[in-house]
């Protein structure tokens, strides 16, 4: 489960790097890698970020579960 | 560029990656602090980053220097930002309101969904740009670019309306005012207020619509 934290811990780095980078230089290849790719990678590791934290929330309930 | 959404992009980028490389060093065990730590570094932050960040772009993609930084504009941009220049481009390109987006805000579509289009025509520039015109020289790149459709009257009636009793005094508007309302004659004809670029004009032709 870590892992996939530290997955999705490194892709919002890439994420931020390619938005900052399109902040900073706002010309068409920056601008539109952030924009998509970015974009993409961000959210995909908000979604494993939601995944985790589900699956660890449900795991809790049955552990507690009579 | 907004400097009060930069710096706010930058902020939130900052403060997150801090949290991140904290969670990627330490290891921390996945209790309920380290998860709330996780929501803002993975998710609030970085949503944060993205909205101020799209925002700061979208805004950075109006300006006249974004235009120019394909080699193929760059003839266009210096001309708008030569101050000896009299084209029509250049005159508006030293309006104080919105002379740094003279580009956009000339060229850019209107109504509900002018925003999207112009945005979706962006995209298709930079389609021909990479696929077309990344290594051709200024000289075929001038002899070859040409505005997609004529150019809207109404785009300068945003701010020329045609109804002030002033520009109606003058022969030459108040004869064409039908037509001019109407889309067809333009405004920045040759012979009457263009063309825009005159460089990247055969001087001998008229403006086609």
């Amino acid at each position: 489960m870590n892992t996939w934290l530290r997955v999705a811990a490194v892709l919002t780095l890439v994420a931020l790097g390619l938005m900052v980078w399109s902040v900073l230089v706002p010309t068409p290849l920056p601008v539109m890698l952030a924009m998509t790719v970015g974009q993409a990678i961000g959210t995909a590791a908000l979604a494993i970020y939601g995944w985790i934290v589900y699956r660890d929330v449900a795991r809790k309930k049955r552990d507690g579960a009579p | 560029m907004s400097e009060p959404l930069t710096t706010a992009a930058i902020a939130c980028a900052v403060l997150a990656a801090i949290l991140l490389v904290w969670f990627l060093v330490r290891r921390p065990s996945l209790t309920r602090a380290t998860k709330i730590v996780l929501l803002f570094a993975i998710g609030l932050l970085p949503i944060g980053t993205a909205l101020t960040g799209n925002y700061a772009g979208y805004e950075a993609t109006k300006q006249r220097r974004f235009c120019g930084s394909c080699h193929v504009m760059t003839p266009y941009a210096d001309d708008s930002s030569d101050l000896r220049s009299t084209s029509l481009a250049a005159r508006h390109g030293r309006n104080k309101m919105f002379g740094d987006e003279n580009c956009y805000v000339c060229h850019a579509n209107y109504g509900m969904y002018g925003t999207v289009k112009t945005k979706l025509g962006g995209l298709r520039h930079v389609y021909e740009y990479i696929f077309n015109y990344r290594n051709v020289s200024l000289a075929e790149a001038r002899a070859t670019i040409h505005i997609r459709d004529a150019f809207q009257s109404s785009t300068c009636m945003q701010c020329h309306s045609t109804l002030n009793p002033g520009w109606n005094a003058v022969p030459d508007h108040w004869s064409t005012l039908d037509r001019l309302r109407a889309g067809t004659l333009s405004c920045a004809s040759s012979g009457c207020h263009g063309p825009a670029h005159p460089f990247s004009k055969d001087d001998t032709k008229a403006v086609q619509r």
